[in-house]
């Protein structure tokens, strides 16, 4: 990779936060970057770099290029989770409203790779068709849960819609410690990652035990998810479509595709939420919205680039 | 001491046994065929030997190490294995590719020594490959890829080799030039079995064939007695003067 497509992330980083900064009906006043801008930013830059770092965890541990935390129902299970809480009364920078996101986001996501596993040779689209399945399940309960707690459902509605509203500080800083660990951790194991995106048998005799870094990056790429939905609800295609992007500047190593995912998941996000604010202003279109309207159309194109390059 | 050793290894994937009291070994520069009708087992076999599959009953040791318990970062050092199926939807390229052959030699977080770029090296230039380095493994030819993966063996740097079909899907001249290849590693003192799909290729230098005739039967020995027309016409239920037999 030259220099020059080193110096992209970081400037696009740059940029988003910019326009994040400075995107919005309200203006350009102190008070208003400070107050609001800024935490806002910043929640969009933890929240996007939680999910590019998973969708790239995911991909490489998979070797499926078609996985993310949200097509996975790594996501859908941490909101579902949020939401019991909610309801349950547990606040949300309590350690408990973590583990309990963390849990739901670790079982939907086995859940989700044992369904796959079932139906013999786990393929790329098995794991979609599962994860699917698994998401919409889930979502139903949500939704359920939303109609039977209607007095309470308005903030909870925007939540499950994926928004950056109301960072709090406590949580903010909870969610970013968690991605940074989590980020962490998984680049100290990057040739392991390398390794199984060359596949669970080759990965095996490469000297990698495919079981441990299946459940070691599982782990990872679920807190980091948790941490994020924990912020910012439910926000698809981020995980999904950020690695690809990034793999095209760093190449496929998890060496640098790693960090570069998480930069580039922030910068993503905080320019999507950025477009949210300013485009139909005053009207805000939450940034898991303006995701889906980017991602779902990428999500299509890769479908039809895999099927293309398996004929 | 036998290079891999093979003995009383049972096993079935839940009905009749598909390999039963299998016993065998290779020496150093023993260049073993499998071969046999499709469904029969021999890539299973493999994948036993390795322990990716597990549920079999018996003992495999590599140059005296038993593989049953062992951790897969000491059994890549002791023994590589080239898959039949190398897909992978990302673009490393041939070199990255054949660095990873290192993994179990680098451990899992700093960069790559000198040592591991040498091993590289010299695995690219015994494929013939070095040209190729920087290219992406997937704008590769059939056999070029296959080169590269045998490539990624090598630098794994072990006395055992073992292949899956390496010969499948290509050209009569990358199947000689694989056989070849395989051919001078044995020569430098591997030991290599590698599951073959066509008996003529074993006459390109393999010493050793172990048949599978189905039903958990095998015979194991020198490849001379073990690839007569005879032999070979029983195994695969053809007539002996069938014209795909070769002599």
């Amino acid at each position: 990779m030259t220099k020059g497509k080193y110096l992209l992330l970081p400037a696009a980083l740059a940029a988003a936060c910019l326009l994040s900064l400075a995107a919005g009906p309200a203006g350009l006043s102190p008070e208003i970057i400070w107050n609001l801008r800024l935490p806002r930013t910043l929640a969009a830059l933890a929240v996007g770099a939680g999910l590019g770092l998973a969708g790239a965890l995911f991909q490489g541990v998979l070797k499926n290029p078609l996985s993310d935390p949200y097509i996975l129902g790594t996501s859908a299970g941490a909101t579902a989770a949020a939401v019991l809480c909610f309801i349950a009364g547990v606040d949300r920078d309590s350690p408990l409203f973590f583990l309990a996101v963390f849990t739901g986001a670790f079982g939907d996501t086995f859940l989700s790779y044992w369904l796959a596993r079932l139906a013999g040779r786990l393929s790329d689209a098995s794991l979609v068709l599962a994860g699917v399945a698994v998401s919409a399940f889930l979502t139903a309960l949500v939704m359920l849960t939303l109609t039977a707690a209607r007095e309470r459902s308005f903030s909870l509605f925007y939540f499950v819609l994926g928004g950056l509203y109301m960072a709090r500080p406590g949580v903010l800083i909870a969610s970013g410690v968690i991605i940074a660990v989590c980020g962490g951790l998984a680049l100290v194991r990057w040739r392991a990652l390398d390794a199984m995106s060359l596949g669970a048998q080759s990965a095996y005799h490469l000297g990698v035990s495919p079981e441990k870094e299946r459940i070691l990056f599982f782990v990872f790429a679920c807190a980091a998810t948790s941490a994020a939905v924990a912020l910012g609800g439910t926000i698809g295609f981020v995980g999904l479509m950020t690695p690809h992007i990034v793999r095209l500047l760093t190449g496929p190593s998890s060496r640098t595709l790693v960090p570069a995912s998480a930069i580039g998941g922030a910068a993503l996000l905080a320019a999507a939420d950025a477009a949210g604010r300013s485009l139909f202003a005053p009207a805000e279109i939450p940034a898991g919205v303006v995701m889906a309207l980017a991602g779902a159309p990428f999500f299509m194109w890769l479908l039809w680039r895999s099927a293309r390059g398996r004929t | 001491m036998p290079a891999l050793k093979v003995e009383g290894l049972t096993f079935s994937y839940g009905g009749a046994p598909l390999i039963s009291g299998m016993s065998f070994a290779l020496l150093p520069g023993d260049f073993m065929c499998v071969l046999g009708p499709n469904g029969s087992g021999k890539s299973t076999l493999l994948r036993l030997i390795t322990g990716f599959q597990g549920g079999a009953s018996g003992s495999v040791r590599i140059g005296g190490q038993e593989v049953k318990g062992l951790d897969p970062d000491r059994l890549a050092r002791l023994l590589a294995y080239v898959p039949s199926e190398t897909f992978t939807p990302y673009d490393f390229s041939v070199r990255e590719a054949v660095l990873l052959g290192r993994t179990a030699r680098a451990g899992l977080w700093r960069g790559y020594s000198a040592a591991d770029q040498e091993a590289a090296d010299r695995a690219l230039e015994e494929t013939g490959i070095a040209r190729l380095a920087g290219r992406s493994i997937n704008t590769l030819s059939t056999g070029e890829r296959q080169l590269a993966f045998i490539a990624q063996a090598l630098a794994q740097e072990t006395g055992v080799l073992l292949l899956d079909e390496p010969t499948s899907h290509l050209d009569l001249r990358y199947k000689a030039a694989v056989l070849d290849l395989l051919k001078r590693l044995t020569v430098r003192g591997m030991a290599v079995a590698a599951v073959l799909h066509e008996p003529a290729l074993a006459r390109l230098g393999c010493n050793k064939a172990l048949l599978f005739r189905g039903g958990g039967g095998y015979s194991f020995g020198s490849a001379a007695e073990m690839l007569s027309p005879g032999a070979l016409a029983a195994v695969y239920g053809i007539p002996p003067e069938s014209p795909l037999i070769p002599r």
